[in-house]
């Protein structure tokens, strides 16, 4: 009778999805609020409006500036955090300062990177890279300020040192720390992306939406944000799928550590 | 193998100054299975790091072969107390036990065999592909010993390794190590609170006072090369020697608590 | 245990005059920059040119009305997820099967960006503060109940069956046993609800164009006011480093009584 429990699994799992989704159909069917299209509505422009071509125009560049301006971050992030982390002094004279930087709202320099890099892919990708950076950095910097005492004995006691001391030993100590940065970060990437085309852009998802907007294309907007809402879960579950197989020996000194007396 | 001279030790506690040793001066032969006992704050620990190159003396020099130490030297290993906190949790076993002979820049296929006899000797061979946090207390700190092992070092140190586990695994660690410096002759410093082990395990047996620390006396043991757990702590000679140092511990806390 | 060993050789300098060195250091580098030409002084005002426009903006009051409306938005925005997450965390979390039943439809919700909700509150809503209270809301409500439900799910399962053997009906076990652990993960969601409805609320202040400090930085780049611009940039930062200087002390000081405060869980 092993069929029960699968199905109540499913269940659950689909169950409450299902009847917001049948919900917002029944609910919107007969709408005629210009504003609030009925979903059949909404569902039946996704094939015209989403085709290859429109994948390339606008998907296409926006994940590609994502990915860059992510990558950046991570890069930047982890490497400065690392050197500063690693650092009383260092970190104490930068604290304050970055502080202040990472305060400030990442949406406020979208017009700042329009002045210095004009409305092209590269201002975009400074947006994405600036806002990002920060939790990747700051995460990063505790991390590895955090590092087991015990462990830099160890090392120190066997010589570990230079490199190897930096990737086998300090990254991977503060990868629980950095991953959880990382996954902020991945959250803030995909809001700039999309502020980032909403004005001054001329291609992108944002853009697409917006340029619905403004023609008055409202079902073909919610599709757009249907869209944008179906990135952001992929993107997640990605993240989600990487995270398993990187921290894999994390969840299970943690489930050890919990089960002990 | 390890000449400890005129070593001190001052820390900057919140302000005051705190002298954790006062004048440490011994010698330890090649091969030789000392152990260090002393009461509770005593800087057994602080002397570990200094000989082991992780502590700088405020005076005082500890050689090793004949050369100063002023960083961890390359022919020593060191097990720590905490042997959860000494592994490194995303590696399996015998990666481990492999970390400080890669980084020595050892060929691959010396490693395996290093890390296999290694692994062995401690009778964790079936756990090699295991993670440090899946394995018991005891199992850990065989790890910690193998990778000790495995690195080949001429002198080991041991920081307390056994006060953390329970008495059955410690009677057994205790065996292990024994066995292992009978095998391998390395010159073995061991710290220890307890007096027992320490008489047990030892050649000789050094007995630090409180603080500020000195060696209070630097006792031979007087037991067969065989022992093993029931016989000899049965023997009057143990018991005799046990009591000695046990007074003179005594003693120490007395002089400190007056002090 | 072994007896606590400093680290040898320490004691630099005084890690708050680190950081002031380091903040005049920062100030120095942009007063000087411009200056030279390594930066375009079209784009980079100094320093003291920003400072200037900074002085002149708090002696007028459209900024200070700008500011409450910054500042009400996104705390009227935090307050209502806080509270939303709260209750809502508990209850799912209190119960298996509510857990469960909702957690697939979380996880969906969760990583869809606010932003995508813009076009949709300028049309149904307008470019009224409200339509930015939405975007807030939705988006500094996940944390909060993440971090609530991490908090229930933690719950010491004999503290649990102890509570249940002495027949402490729902409210009673809420009150000394689900509250006491989960506060600290609520005050982790809350720090960082606090943060992201800072950056919303800017956004919808921004991009909608309700009234507010982002409208008017909007302005500014539209009306080529660089320096007033990066003057209005620094206070939102400041306004940041203020919210995460609260939240901390806050944190710190509701987390003080706590009989067993946790390491952080990263989050």
């Amino acid at each position: 009778m092993s069929v029960v429990p699968v199905l109540r699994r499913v269940g659950l799992f689909l169950g409450l999805p299902v009847v917001l989704v049948l919900t917002w159909w029944f609910a919107s069917a007969d709408s005629v609020q210009f504003y609030q299209p009925p979903l059949s509505k909404i569902l039946a422009v996704f094939p015209s409006t989403w085709t290859w071509q429109r994948f390339d125009h606008d998907v296409v560049p926006s994940l590609t500036r994502l990915a860059i301006g992510y990558t950046i971050a991570l890069g930047l992030g982890i490497s400065l955090g690392a050197l500063i982390g690693s650092y009383r002094s260092l970190r104490a004279l930068l604290e304050p300062v970055l502080e202040f930087l990472r305060a400030i709202p990442p949406p406020v320099l979208v017009p700042i990177f329009l002045l210095i890099a004009g409305i092209e892919n590269t201002s975009k990708i400074l947006v994405i890279a600036s806002g990002c950076v920060w939790p990747v950095l700051l995460n990063t910097v505790e991390g590895v300020r955090a590092v087991d005492e015990v462990l830099g004995d160890t090392c120190r006691s066997y010589r570990i040192g230079g490199t190897r001391r930096l990737f086998t030993f300090v990254l991977r100590s503060a990868s629980p720390q950095i991953m959880a940065g990382a996954r902020q970060a991945l959250s803030l990437g995909l809001i700039l992306m999309v502020i980032s085309e909403l004005k001054a852009a001329h291609d992108g998802i944002g853009f697409a939406i917006t340029e619905f907007k403004d023609g008055f294309q409202i079902p073909e907007m919610y599709s757009g944000v249907l869209v944008l809402g179906a990135i952001g879960v992929t993107l997640a579950l990605l993240f989600w799928l990487v995270e398993r197989r990187v921290l894999g020996w994390y969840r299970g000194a943690r489930a050890a550590e919990r089960s002990a007396p | 193998m390890l000449d400890i001279r005129a070593v001190r030790k001052v820390y900057d506690s919140h302000g005051r100054q705190v002298e954790a040793l006062a004048d440490i001066t011994l010698s330890v032969a090649d091969g030789e299975f000392v152990c260090v006992v002393g009461p509770s704050g005593c800087g057994k620990t602080t002397l570990l790091r200094c000989i082991g190159g992780l502590l700088p003396p405020t005076s005082g020099e500890v050689y090793v072969s004949g050369r100063r130490v002023s960083a961890p030297p390359d022919e020593l290993a060191i097990v720590f107390q905490e042997y959860g906190r000494s592994l490194f949790p995303w590696l399996r076993v015998d990666q481990n036990v492999e970390l400080p002979l890669k980084a020595k820049g050892t060929p691959r296929r010396q490693r395996t065999r290093l890390v296999d006899e290694a692994l062995e000797a401690v009778g964790l061979t079936g756990a090699r592909t295991a993670w440090p946090w899946q394995l018991s207390g005891g199992m850990q700190q065989r790890v910690a010993i193998a990778r000790a092992l495995a690195y080949e070092p001429k002198v080991l140190l041991m920081d307390e390794p056994f006060a953390a586990v329970d008495a059955q695994t410690r009677a057994d660690l205790e065996d292990l190590v024994r066995s292992v410096w009978r095998q391998l002759g390395v010159t073995l410093v061991f710290v220890t609170h307890d007096i027992d082990e320490a008489v047990y395990l030892g050649q000789r047996v050094i007995v630090l006072s409180a603080s500020p620390t000195v060696v209070v006396e630097d006792i031979a043991v007087d037991l067969p090369d065989a022992r093993d757990q029931l016989n000899t702590r049965a023997d009057p000679r143990f018991v005799t020697q046990r009591t000695h140092v046990y007074s003179l511990i005594q003693k120490a806390k007395r002089t400190a608590a007056l002090a | 245990m072994t007896q606590a060993v400093p680290k040898s050789g320490a004691g630099a300098a005084s890690p708050v005059l680190l950081g002031l060195i380091g903040l005049v250091g920062f100030a120095a580098l942009f007063e000087v920059l411009p200056r030279i030409g390594v930066l375009p002084a079209d784009y980079f005002p100094t320093t003291s040119a920003i400072a200037a426009h900074g002085l002149a903006l708090v002696r007028q009051s459209a900024f200070w009305v700008s500011f409450g409306q910054t500042v009400g938005t996104w705390a009227l925005g935090l307050a209502i997820s806080v509270v939303g997450g709260l209750v809502l965390g508990v209850i799912i979390g209190a119960v298996p099967l509510l857990r469960a039943a909702t957690s697939s439809t979380i996880e969906f919700l969760r990583p869809i960006p606010s932003v995508a909700l813009i076009p949709l509150v300028i049309v149904l809503l307008g470019t009224k503060m409200s339509s930015t209270l939405v975007l807030v809301v939705y988006a500094s409500f996940w944390p909060v109940l993440v971090q609530v439900l991490y908090g229930v799910a933690d719950v010491d399962p004999i503290a649990r069956e102890t509570a249940l053997s002495f027949r402490l009906g729902p409210l009673d076990r809420v009150r000394y046993l689900i509250w006491p652990t989960t506060l600290p993960y609520a005050v982790t969601g809350i720090r960082l609800a606090a943060s992201v409805a800072l950056i919303l609320t800017i956004t919808g202040e921004l991009v909608i164009g309700s009234p507010g400090l982002g409208h008017d930085i909007q302005t500014a780049y539209s009306s080529n006011a660089v320096p007033l611009m990066y003057a209005l940039v620094v206070v939102t930062g400041l306004i940041g480093v203020a919210a995460n200087l609260v939240t901390r002390m806050t944190e710190r000081r509701i987390l003080r009584w706590h009989p067993s405060v946790r390491g952080e869980v990263p989050v």
